[in-house]
């Protein structure tokens, strides 16, 4: 039976890995919409999954160590998207705006 | 077969980041979140090739159908007319370029590439014990109990905190009357007018003060 | 399929080759078998309901009108293809696709006959759950990218539907894990073997003189770990007999009707409100598409609930032929792929029924169906499930000395089960009902105050 640890290196799937949390924090580092800030972050998660999933697979593959926690990311990623748009929803109803440079009133 | 793995998993990383990079640029929020969610996609398929079928699935469930469709509803409740043409970047949006972009070159790549990593051998003969989503289960049940729960916890937490700040006030809609409700409310007023309810007062006074924050 | 092909082309293609085109014959035939069963589901529906108000139903091409599908996919595929000069061009091209897309992909996981099964997948049921979701995004993408308002209702409230009867639809489902100890459907319907109500527990008394055409083999009794004993097998040991399947299924099945907005849960596509929902911007093929894609969305969904709930290929004399060995495995095979497709279609025509008695329901009330009446009944039956195994499968090791029923027989087990069970379920159902029935007074004086100021 052929397997993904024989055909790929693991460097490779890091690398994946590594880009794709760069790219989510480009993201969420560079839009104004706060919706966009989101689905940046939702990338960065995305990436630490495959990294922990990766180590599992590679190092620890009878342990099941890495996939719980790639699990409970996953919860906590859902958790944070809920409770992320709902603030966006709240923000938008009392100031008619999405963008985080106009949420400024913590500013001295 | 093993050119054949290593050929899908550059397509599906090609895929990945593709649409990932898409998320970020693309000036429509509503084309980003539809990259984000092919993004999800090639990440369970990158699951199911590292044989982690639970998880894929999961990825598939979760992402795709339930935090991606939140996202969109979210996008259609605060949808500002003017927002798509405006420029979506931050006016130093170079410095988040030059920080991802160094962070990459200069601490991942290095760190992952020369970094000797213990592999274990490869198993001989038959294929290797892999835990799937019967030792998952188990494991939630023995050894992660706690945090399992507070897991549970957590998502309940997070649902009530949304309900509650998301809630807009039933007074402050107004409502459609159904024809019972209609001829209801014509019988009511056709008899002597009633006392003045203090909840009226008091929801007229909050339309007052509602909306300013 | 691929061990038939091997043998057939044998060395002369690369092994690989050979199981590429053993998985893209099996999706092709499956494929089909979906949309020939669309075709004559759309004119079985069309006839039906035609009978059910008194009037004819088409009935001028072909005999009965049997190829009117046939006359409709003509004029589908001459019509002009227009798309809305505002709409949002690649969203719009996409949707039929992505909410066809996963509907086909249900299939592959579903045991069409007794040995006859696309994929085996050990997370089946998750996977089956999970595509379904997928189809949500299709139809946000259908609503927004037409840039019409009908559109964009329809679609959030078709996914505002489709997310809040999943919770139930799983939840019913997971009694079938619990029961089943596994996800996978592969199994579903061997476990169904046996006689109503009791299953595969009346054992044969000497192993010796047990007919084959009566008996089966089972393996899953404390009382005989790994030692295979002979079970009387009907074919009718479905789960839909015991109290946690019954409860199980009738709530799987209400929760599927809104999943595949069916009346009384055509709210999205309410044509006397919004037009027609999510599809009011497309013509043409890219129409039919939504259309198949319902229509075998509603085909995957009752064969779920055949296979999950009412035994799937399971039926009289499916082992009994299976047991005969040589060529009779494979009249056993049609036999039960016939079986399945039977469920199917009774469960379709409960479908048509419905839309023939039942008016559409409103929004908030179907909420409140949802989540104040078939997520209680879902939670109450897993609870339910768990006693059930415990009874019937647990040692008294396992109940921690509390409870030993090791003396028992099987059939006793089963049969303390369904009892406690049984009484679980009705008292539940009869307390659940009768606070939904206790009408809300608080919530009327309150409303009648906002109006009134």
């Amino acid at each position: 039976m052929p397997s993904m640890t024989e055909a790929v290196p693991l460097p490779w799937v890091l690398t994946l890995a590594g880009a794709l949390f760069c790219v989510g924090l480009f993201g969420a580092l560079s839009r104004r919409n706060t919706v966009g800030i989101l689905l940046g972050i939702e990338l960065m998660l995305n990436a630490v999954n495959i990294n922990l999933v990766a180590f599992w697979r590679y190092l620890e593959p009878n342990v099941v160590a890495g996939q719980t926690f790639a699990l409970f990311i996953i919860t906590v990623a859902a958790a944070e998207a809920a409770i992320g748009l709902a603030m966006i929803i709240a923000i938008y109803r009392a100031r008619q705006t999405v963008n985080a440079d106009e949420v400024d009133s913590l500013r001295g | 077969m093993n050119t054949l793995i290593t050929i899908l998993f550059v397509v599906f990383a090609a895929f990945i980041l593709a649409s990932a990079i898409m998320t970020v640029t693309v000036k429509n929020i509503v084309h980003a979140a539809l990259w984000l969610i092919s993004s999800f996609f090639g990440v369970g398929a990158l699951y199911l090739l590292m044989e982690a079928e639970f998880l894929g699935v999961a990825q598939v469930l979760i992402y795709v159908g339930a935090v991606s469709i939140l996202i969109l509803f979210a996008i259609m409740l605060t949808r500002d007319l003017e927002g798509s043409q405006n420029r979506q970047l931050t006016p130093r949006w170079w410095i988040a370029l030059i920080v991802p972009a160094a962070l990459f070159g200069l601490l991942i790549v290095p760190t992952v590439m020369t970094y000797a990593w213990q592999l274990p051998p490869p198993p001989a003969g038959q294929s290797p014990a892999i835990s799937g989503a019967q030792q998952i289960g188990t494991a939630f049940m023995r050894e992660y109990l706690l945090p399992f729960e507070v897991a549970a916890i957590l998502l309940l937490v997070a649902m009530i905190g949304a309900i509650v700040i998301a809630f807009e006030e039933r007074e402050r809609r107004r409502r459609v009357l159904t024809l019972a409700e209609q001829v209801r409310l014509r019988r009511q007023q056709r008899q002597p007018a009633p006392l003045p309810e203090p909840a009226a007062t008091a929801i007229q006074a909050s339309e007052a003060t509602g909306g300013e924050s | 399929m691929t061990d038939i092909l091997r043998s057939w082309i044998g060395g002369a293609l690369p092994d690989w080759v050979i199981v590429l085109i053993a998985y893209l014959l099996v999706t092709t035939i499956v494929l089909f078998y979906a949309v020939g069963n669309f075709i004559m589901m759309v004119w079985a529906e069309r006839r039906v309901v035609a009978r059910m108000q008194d009037r004819l139903g088409p009935n001028r091409v072909g005999p009965a009108g049997l190829l009117q599908p046939i006359a409709d996919a003509v004029k589908m595929f001459t019509k002009e293809d227009i798309v809305p000069r505002s709409a949002d061009q690649w969203v719009h091209l996409l949707a039929p696709i992505v909410s066809l897309a996963p509907v086909a992909m249900m299939l592959a996981v579903i045991p069409w006959g007794r040995g006859w099964e696309p994929i085996d997948l050990n997370v089946a049921l998750l996977y089956i759950v999970a595509v379904s979701a997928v189809s949500g995004v299709g139809l946000m993408m259908a609503g927004w990218g037409s840039n019409n308002k009908f559109a964009l209702l329809g679609a959030m409230r078709a996914v505002a539907q489709l997310v809040s009867y999943e919770i139930p639809a799983v939840t019913a489902l997971l009694t079938v894990v619990i029961l089943a100890g596994g996800m996978s459907l592969l199994e579903l319907p061997y476990m169904q073997a046996g006689v109503p109500l009791m299953g595969a527990t009346i054992l044969c008394g000497d192993a010796a003189g047990c007919s084959p055409s009566l008996y089966t083999t089972v393996t899953s009794f404390p009382g005989s770990p790994g030692e295979p004993v002979q079970a009387l097998d009907l074919g009718l040991g479905w789960w839909v007999f015991t109290p946690v399947g019954l409860l199980g299924f009738i709530v799987f099945f209400i929760a599927a009707l809104a999943e595949g907005e069916r009346t009384p849960f055509d709210i999205p596509e309410a044509d006397s409100e919004i037009v027609a929902g999510y599809m009011t911007e497309y013509s043409g093929m890219k129409f039919a598409t939504f259309y198949i894609a319902q229509y075998i969305l509603n085909f995957a969904l009752s064969a779920l609930a055949a296979t999950a709930f009412l035994g799937g290929w399971q039926g009289p004399g499916v082992a009994a032929l299976a047991n005969m060995g040589g060529p009779w495995v494979h009249v056993a095979a049609a036999l039960s792929a016939f079986y399945l497709l039977a469920k199917i279609w009774v469960l379709f025509f409960v479908m048509i029924w419905l839309r023939g008695a039942f008016p559409r329901l409103r929004v908030d009330q179907l909420m409140d169906f949802a989540w104040k009446l078939l997520l209680p009944l879902a939670l109450v039956n897993i609870v339910s499930a768990s006693l059930m195994v415990g009874l019937t499968q647990w040692t008294s090791a396992q109940w921690g000395g509390l409870l030993s029923l090791d003396g028992f027989a099987p059939w006793q087990r089963q049969l303390i089960a369904i009892l406690v069970t049984a009484i679980i379920n009705i008292a539940a159902a009869y307390w659940i009902l009768s606070i939904n029935q206790r009408p809300t007074q608080e919530e009327w004086i309150e409303e009648e105050l906002v109006v009134a100021s």
